[in-house]
């Protein structure tokens, strides 16, 4: 059994709740064991790092060192938190000063932030920890019917400088993963770009362009459904989608997956356990 | 010398560009053309161009001048992404094409076409003049050419990088939500914003901040970061917007924006709770008006599906709030000290 720390998203524990308690269905079949870190903290949600970057890297050191003192690396499954905590590690890490300045605070808690746990997506360990032939060798219904549309979204690969798993002109791995699953992958021209999820509240028209373009392009290449590792990403595409589309003037629709759903109904789960009944296009 | 020759003749090949063609005047759309010519290892993209224009097609269009990186002429997609033709080269180019040994060869997205590879940057140009983006010198005009305008290391450093810019408009052409919306500031009119506040002999700073916080300004980005991955300088686009935002925040306070208030609820929420309260989050950044007119039609949908964020009092705070709380606000007080220290300088 791998085991990790797994941070709890703030999304995660409100609109999209399915992502994880998917995760809990099958987690013990591909021998992973996610410890929740209750004492986690919001990211800050590529905000805090320019609202005040000193707490900004006090939050994200704590998060990290949690799972540090656990001796255990700490798996995100929403790129905006990955990218977030990745960040403030890097920044950690090159800054004594800074590292120093937080540790001397994080004692309180009898914490220090060391910089020994990595900080890693949930699609890197099922591709990378626990393996694509291993994946396969666990599928009991392959997805071989289904055309599937892979939306990495934005910060699971920019800035390539924090986050280096994947090209992010060109990324695979979760193309990889629907392929160990026998989905079928489209070309997808949309694959790495922007769902517009930061500004939805700030510039709704504009992000919704954004997003239209991505569901568009899905939608007229006949994709059955389209998966994403972000549940920010899922939040645009699917809650956001009829909204979207209207604005772009397109009557059609298309049902938007998590990584962790995909992965459950590939090993046998059905949709109702795994809470697809509970998006806004099903 | 005969293994030279050989190693040459097998660093070469046949490759195809597939070139956008467009000229207003006499086109009712755009095409492509294709262009196969035998390319030696080592040419660049634009070589291949140029050689196409004296060789192939004279009518073929696009704009070059240094050919080495300095310049930012000839910047265009090639296979999808915005770079200068003049750095690109063409063996690099052969492993990411989506058609085996063709090359596509595009104009920049998001700008005016003037004709094939050309676009036209005057759009660019009146964004850097609304924006101000020049220096208003603080030095009394009869007291120029007298003294020196000493500007420290420490200051040097804040906007070295961001002097790298060549204004070749990738950033421009890759951009999210200049895509979504032409009237979009766009990242190369931040940098360069950003450059210019930055600057201790400037004078035109709070006037220059108070445009770009309006509406289509810094406040518009979406942070995906294409800007910065496609910067052929390697400049941090993303670092100097957000700076301009943590400027913002700082000169100006959060009440002015929808931006700079949905930023600040971040901070607040994370003191109050250690979780994000994503139910209120609309009416703290637009207002209660606002979040009826635009989100009551989705937010039905939601509950139906009981995908509605929990509401303010149910959000469980995180374990051992207390403490982080007591921490968080030690660092705070780090940060007015901070303050005073940078402010006495």
């Amino acid at each position: 059994m791998k085991r990790y720390a797994y941070y709890l998203s703030c999304i995660n524990e409100s609109m999209t709740k399915e992502l994880d308690r998917s995760i809990d269905f099958w987690q013990k079949d591909l021998g992973l064991e996610f410890v929740k870190l209750h004492e986690g903290t919001c990211c800050g949600g590529s905000n805090l790092d320019y609202v005040s970057p000193k707490h900004f890297a006090l939050v994200n050191a704590r998060n990290i060192a949690l799972a540090e003192k656990m001796g255990l690396d700490l798996i995100v499954s929403c790129n905006t938190c990955l990218m977030t905590i990745r960040t403030a590690k890097k920044k950690l890490d090159e800054t004594p000063a800074l590292k120093q300045e937080v540790n001397d605070i994080l004692k309180q808690e009898g914490l220090e932030y060391r910089g020994t746990s990595e900080v890693r997506h949930l699609l890197w360990v099922l591709v990378d920890d626990v393996g694509l032939e291993s994946i396969k060798a666990k599928v009991t219904v392959p997805l071989k019917n289904y055309r599937i549309a892979p939306f990495y979204g934005c910060h699971i690969l920019r800035p390539s400088t924090v986050l280096g798993r994947d090209n992010p002109l060109a990324p695979s791995s979760l193309d990889q993963l629907i392929e160990a699953l026998g989905g079928q992958t489209i070309p997808y021209e949309h694959k790495n770009r922007c769902c517009g999820f930061h500004t939805l509240l700030v510039a709704e028209e504009e992000s919704l362009n954004v997003a239209a373009e991505a569901l568009e392009e899905a939608i007229n290449a006949k994709a059955d459904f389209i998966v994403t590792p972000c549940p920010l990403c899922h939040t645009v595409l699917d809650g956001y989608q009829s909204k979207a589309l209207k604005q772009a003037n397109i009557d059609s629709s298309i049902p938007v997956f998590h990584i962790s759903e995909m992965v459950g109904l590939a090993l046998g789960y059905t949709a109702k356990q795994l809470g697809i009944k509970r998006h806004i296009v099903c | 010398m005969t293994e030279t020759i050989d190693q040459h003749q097998e660093g070469k090949r046949d490759v195809t560009f597939r070139v956008f063609r467009f000229n207003p005047q006499v086109d009712s759309k755009p095409y492509f053309d294709d262009y196969t010519i035998s390319a030696e290892r080592g040419i660049t993209v634009l070589r291949s161009l140029n050689y196409i224009k004296e060789h192939v097609d004279a009518t073929l269009s696009f704009r070059a001048f240094c050919q080495a990186g300095i310049c930012g002429s000839c910047s265009m997609r090639v296979n999808g992404i915005s770079k200068l033709a003049c750095t690109s080269q063409v063996w690099e180019e052969l492993d990411k094409c989506r058609e085996p040994g063709i090359i596509k060869v595009e104009p920049l997205r998001s700008m005016p076409m003037i004709k094939d590879l050309i676009v036209d940057m005057d759009p660019l140009v009146d964004k850097m003049k609304r924006y101000a983006n020049w220096i208003e010198s603080t030095m009394p005009l009869d007291e120029m050419g007298k003294k020196e305008f000493l500007v420290s290391e420490e200051e040097f450093h804040r906007y070295d990088k961001a002097t790298d810019c060549i204004l070749c408009a990738s950033c421009v052409s890759e951009c999210s939500i200049l895509r979504a919306n032409k009237e979009y500031v766009s990242p190369a009119v931040l940098l360069k914003s950003y450059r210019m506040n930055v600057d201790s002999r400037d004078s035109i700073h709070d006037i220059r901040l108070a445009e770009l916080v309006k509406d289509h300004g810094v406040w518009d980005c979406t942070h995906c970061y294409r800007c910065q991955e496609s910067c052929v300088k390697s400049i941090p686009i993303m670092e100097a917007i957000h700076a301009i935002r943590e400027d913002a925040l700082e000169c100006r306070g959060p009440k002015d924006t929808s931006g700079a208030k949905h930023a600040e609820a971040f901070m607040e929420d994370i003191e109050k709770k250690g979780k994000l309260v994503e139910a209120t989050l609309p009416i703290r950044t637009n207002g209660m008006i606002w979040t009826l007119r635009n989100l009551l039609p989705m937010a039905m949908k939601m509950i139906v599906k009981r995908r509605t964020p929990p509401p303010p009092p149910l959000v469980k705070s995180a374990k051992g709030i207390k403490i982080f709380r007591a921490m968080f606000r030690e660092m705070t007080e780090h940060v007015k000290q901070d303050h005073q220290k940078s402010h006495k300088k």
